[in-house]
């Protein structure tokens, strides 16, 4: 995952709780309705939206609350009626069904932890801390591995599994923002920095190197700065990786959670 | 020139620098290592830049919001220019020159979101406790998490507040949740791994001694600890306060003295271990807990030089222990409108005046439900020989309830409200128990902002109507404030970076970091290239 992804989406998860407008109807988080909204969705939306939400000639479902938040009425109003002027058209479901389909929406764009994931999470975990991906070189988990990237101890508990694929398949994709970038700082003193950099500003930087070490630089200390507009995250996975080691990569990530994943009995019992 | 250099490479170089347990033990300068700054809970730091003569200079250097928080309690840790400050479940490292946040952690998943006193730090960890009981240990740098421990189940009303205490080996840790009923203890925890060393419950199990002093509710009896505790490195031995008995307003099913709540109590540092234990308030009915952390000097008590233990507590009287044996030395009023005693007797127990527990219509007490005192931070300046506290004159109306009690259904035996009052800083000489100055605050008593002294002679505080002040350490004259603009419900500390001493406090929902006036010079934009 490229940095700047994983700022948006801790920005996200700022006002995560539940994502905005939670619906009370019976069918959200019903593991029942989220299987029947999936058969559906596989035959009526799958095509535009792509087979795991992450968007296609539709937009990405599994980052709704990033760029234009839905409440769950919100998406059902959207599948009843359409949206004028885009392609999407009016469906014929009845309520019980779209509710269904809002379901399971609302499952794919929570965390990945909490969903049915295909792949093998085991051989994933092989791929991750093995050679010929080498996510570990700069990621960590648990405390094990590199500490330049971000941390994915809770990958799979925060982000939707669309969100985490795209992140390994395109890291640059969401490269915009500005002041989080690898950067090659050279100080008036002479010494070099490389790293990436975090919240940099005109007036002041913070880099943490490729040993994971946190520099504090005041720009008054900064003689040249050079930054990448790319994420420091190889963009080759699609390719070095089989579609099943992909797929038993992304079983791994999405099983790592602070938390054990919720039950739904559980969630029952805090209502 | 040479200096930027110099400054540079030491910042580039010690930023990476590990934390020893040696570190904490010398107390606060250029950092603050724990939460009430030494061992000893002086809330004091040798710094000197920021003086009597020049705090009128003191302006503000940056602010940082915290994202949704309101209400914040963090005292904030700064280790080689980084600060750590805590909200509910989660923490985020400044860069404690510029305010730039340099990573933030946040638990999403964790229940509840209750208040948060602050981090504490230790070799390139941070640790800090979640609302639902998890110890969390993050890399300093970056904020990966290194492990994420339960230690405590927040389905039987446990929940944590405090600041952990990092004492050598070991993470210590206490539990909150004492007004809806639980069993109130304190854990060391490895800072290694999380695994739970030791474990000292404060309300004894059936048949241990002092279980004879409570009645069928015993397993729900409450002494929660929920604030940090300080440490005699030469004694080895932990002081820690306890909470309240459950439930608060209603004692009808806890007759006896409900050991060892509202209670301080010495722990032995290895084991656990109860050395002694002295109860302030025996079977307490308003609420009182003992929280306000233990403070630790050697003072002349009496014609005597002694290891003591000073306790301003929050039924209205300032207690002074022998803090080697417990022994009880001497008591005093710490505010002038105390109704529910006459004093305290030679052994330490109060001298009660009937008729002051809670009843069903309602019972005006005081000091009222908030206490005498509270947890907000009291300092200790060994210049000044004084102990600066925040006191709360103020009564208020205690009412009990005749409802089964029950646990963990926010149910604490009745109510209490408070009303009006007034806040005072008072300046206590420990040796006499007299009070050397005061200074009185405006506001409706509704702060939690303690107070920090220095070397330069200034106890910096926060009062009750949203202003950071500067005080002169001998006198209690004013020196300098800042309105910050809302309720102050942390305590200020104060750090040094580039050889600049800052002060920084912690408001409802930012944070900011004073320092003496500068003029700004003109930063050019940086040379920056790029890389396709």
């Amino acid at each position: 995952m490229s940095l700047p992804t994983l700022i948006l989406v801790a920005a996200l998860l700022l006002q995560h709780g539940g994502y905005l407008g939670d619906s009370k109807n019976a069918a959200i988080g019903n593991p029942e309705a989220i299987a029947a909204g999936a058969k559906l969705y596989a035959t009526s939306c799958a095509g535009c939206h792509g087979p795991d939400g992450s968007g296609g000639r539709g937009p990405n479902l599994v980052q709704r609350a990033a760029w234009h938040p839905l409440s769950d009425e919100g998406i059902f109003n959207a599948i009843r009626n359409g949206l004028p002027g885009a392609d999407m058209p009016p469906t014929k479901l009845d309520d019980d069904q779209t509710w269904k389909l809002v379901a399971f929406i609302h499952a794919i764009s929570g965390p990945a932890s909490e969903n049915k994931v295909p792949g093998d999470p085991e051989a994933g975990k092989q791929i991750f801390w093995g050679s010929k991906a080498g996510c570990s070189n700069c990621h960590s988990i648990r405390g094990q591995g590199g500490r330049m990237g971000p941390d994915l101890t809770n990958i799979g508990g925060s982000r939707p599994l669309g969100v985490i694929k795209q992140s390994v398949l395109q890291p640059s994709k969401d490269l915009s923002f500005l002041g989080n970038e690898a950067v090659t700082v050279t100080l008036t003193n002479g010494k070099v920095i490389q790293g990436l950099a975090r919240n940099r500003s005109n007036y002041s930087l913070q880099v943490v190197d490729h040993k994971g070490a946190l520099h504090l630089i005041s720009m008054t200390e900064v003689k040249a700065l050079d930054i990448s507009q790319k994420s420091p995250m190889p963009a080759d996975f699609g390719a070095r990786l089989s579609a099943q080691e992909m797929e038993d990569l992304l079983a791994y990530l999405s099983r790592q959670s602070l938390r054990p994943p919720e039950t739904s009995s559980s969630k029952g019992k805090e209502k | 020139m040479m200096r930027a250099l110099l400054l540079s490479c030491l910042l580039c170089a010690s930023s990476w620098a590990q934390v020893r347990y040696d570190d904490i033990l010398k107390g606060p300068g250029e950092n603050w290592t724990t939460y009430a700054g030494s061992y000893q809970g002086w809330r004091y730091s040798p710094l000197k830049q920021i003086t009597v003569e020049n705090a009128k200079s003191l302006a503000p250097k940056w602010v940082y919001h915290v994202p949704n928080a309101r209400g914040l309690r963090s005292s904030p840790i700064v280790y080689k220019g980084v600060m750590y400050v805590t909200n509910s479940n989660s923490v985020y490292a400044l860069d404690a020159r510029s305010g730039r946040l340099v990573w933030q952690y946040l638990d999403t998943r964790a229940k509840g979101q209750g208040v948060n006193r602050g981090a504490a730090i230790l070799g390139d960890r941070v640790y800090f406790t979640t609302n639902d009981n998890y110890l969390v240990a993050l890399d300093r740098q970056t904020g990966v998490v290194v492990f994420s421990r339960k230690f405590a189940d927040e389905n039987k009303g446990t929940t944590s507040t405090s600041a952990p205490l990092i004492v050598n080996d070991k993470v210590l840790v206490g539990s909150a949740g004492g007004d809806s009923g639980v069993r109130g203890f304190v854990t060391a925890l490895s800072a290694e791994t999380g695994d739970e060393l030791w474990r000292t419950y404060f309300v004894p199990a059936k048949g241990e001694p002092g279980s004879d002093t409570w009645g069928d509710l015993i397993e729900w009896g409450g002494a929660a600890a929920w604030l940090s505790g300080t440490f005699d490195p030469e004694l080895n031995t932990l002081y820690w306060t306890t909470g309240n008995p459950w439930p608060d307003f209603t004692a009808t099913a806890r007759k006896g003295d409900n050991l060892y709540s509202c209670s301080l109590v010495a722990l032995d540092l290895d084991t656990g271990k109860m050395k002694w234990h002295f109860q302030f308030t025996p079977h307490d009915t308003h609420d009182w807990d003992a929280q306000s952390w233990p403070v630790l000097i050697d003072t002349e008590i009496g014609g005597k030089m002694r290891k003591v233990v000073l306790h301003a507590n929050r039924n209205g009287f300032f207690y002074v222990l022998d803090r080697t044996t417990g022994e009880f030395l001497r008591a005093t009023k710490l505010i002038d409108k105390v109704t529910w005693a006459s004093g305290i007797d030679a052994k330490g127990r109060p001298i009660l005046i009937p008729g002051q527990d809670p009843t069903p219509e309602g019972n005006w007490v005081c000091p009222s439900v908030k206490g005498a005192t509270n947890w907000m931070g009291q300092s200790y300046h060994p210049g000044t020989g004084l102990l600066y506290v925040i006191t709360l004159e103020q009564c208020g109306m205690f009412s009990s309830s005749a409802q089964e009690p029950q646990p963990m259904k926010n149910f604490s035996g009745g109510g209490a409200t408070e009303e009006g009052g007034q806040v005072i800083l008072r300046a206590i000489d420990p040796k006499t128990a007299k009070r050397a100055w005061e200074y009185p605050m405006t506001g409706g008593g509704r702060m939690w902002s303690g107070t920090v002294s220095t070397a330069g002679g200034v106890v910096f505080v926060g009062d009750d109507d949203g202003h950071l002040v500067a005080l002169d350490a001998k006198n209690g004259k004013h020196l300098w404030h800042f309105n910050m603009g809302e309720l102050l419900t942390a305590s200020p500390v104060t750090y040094e970076i580039d050889g600049k001493q800052h002060v920084a406090i912690v408001s409802a929902t930012a944070v900011f970091s004073f320092g003496l006036f500068e003029p700004t010079q003109s930063v050019p934009l940086p040379k920056i290239s790029t890389q396709k």
